[in-house]
């Protein structure tokens, strides 16, 4: 663009800044009267309240949200899923911890951490 | 409240006062920011009627947004313009494209015109510029040149980066100028220079 260019541009953009539509009484009546209503509805709808306070909620709706919610009940239930097959069918690095004829079962205590090794000898319990 | 005492109010503490049902915040609001609202949707729009329809709408979505609004997250005139952005995108992407001879004349300014009535024509000219534009280049322009943004408010609201706007605002400002420069005898300029 040259000087020219430039200079045409300005005096555009100066008279359309100088020209700016102006609102009817029409329109503004019309918007005050949308705010108006709005208002009135908004008046007559209680304000949306939080989430209920835990002694609201149900027992097993409190036991869940106690656990951490979904996302803690998952890593629970796998590991859970994975204590119970160890238990039932038990790696053959098990074995050496086992003696003939003893029941063992798997303690998962941490399903972040490693699983420990629960066992005891039948009759003990 | 009278509406003198409103005027150091700020928008979004008015809207907070409007959701609490404040009728003078209602009246100082719509005062306020329906010109603002109105100006941008023309000129974007390059039609009253459409534009008054934009302006109305917009506004009725800001009051439904007022129990909800957060004080302090964004600037009111921001989500304004952006609402209105996308409303006159709905309209253009939803409006025939009119024919050449549908646009009004150009006003006749050959002969003894005045300045205002220079100034009009320059105005038409400008807009039906503008109207030709691609749409991203025409909201940058209006905001930078005839909204007065600064360019990192504008970023803000078409959701782009400071940079994308100079290079809109670039390619928008050859484009019109490229336009308008058949123009310029019939719009005074050839005087100017005399």
């Amino acid at each position: 663009m040259n000087d020219d260019d430039i200079t045409a541009l300005k005096a555009h953009f100066e008279a359309a800044r100088s020209h700016a539509a102006r609102p009817s009484e029409a329109l503004l009546a019309r918007v005050l009267a949308d705010a108006m209503q709005i208002q009135e509805e908004q008046a007559e709808t209680p304000a949306p309240q939080g989430r209920a306070p835990a002694h609201e909620a149900g027992f097993w709706r409190q036991v869940f949200q106690g656990l951490g919610g979904w996302p803690a009940l998952t890593g629970l239930a796998t590991a859970t899923v994975v204590g119970i097959w160890i238990g039932a069918s038990p790696p053959s690095g098990l074995e050496g911890y086992l003696a003939e004829g003893e029941a063992a079962f798997v303690v998962d205590l941490d399903p972040w951490d490693a699983f420990d090794l629960a066992s005891v000898i039948e009759g003990a319990m | 409240m009278p509406l003198d005492a409103m005027k150091d109010i700020s928008d979004d503490a008015l809207l907070v006062l409007f959701a609490n049902g404040d009728r003078a915040a209602a009246r100082a609001l719509t005062l306020r920011l329906t010109p603002r609202v109105l100006a941008h949707a023309q000129r974007l729009l390059g039609n009253a009627a459409e534009a008054e329809d934009v302006a109305q709408e917009a506004m009725l979505r800001l009051w439904k947004v007022a129990p909800d609004w957060r004080q302090g997250d964004a600037k009111v005139t921001t989500w304004l313009y952006r609402v209105v952005a996308n409303l006159c995108t709905d309209r253009l992407r939803k409006a025939r494209p009119l024919p050449l001879d549908a646009a009004p004349e150009p006003l006749d300014t050959a002969q003894g015109a005045d300045a205002a009535l220079q100034g009009a024509a320059r105005v038409d000219a400008l807009q039906k510029a503008l109207v030709r534009l691609p749409r991203r280049q025409r909201q940058a322009v209006v905001l930078r040149h005839l909204e007065d943004l600064g360019n990192p408010e504008i970023a803000g609201i078409m959701e782009i980066s400071v940079e994308a706007v100079e290079s809109l605002l670039t390619r928008g400002r050859r484009a019109l100028a490229a336009e308008l420069a058949g123009r310029r005898a019939e719009l005074g300029f050839a005087d100017e220079h005399e």
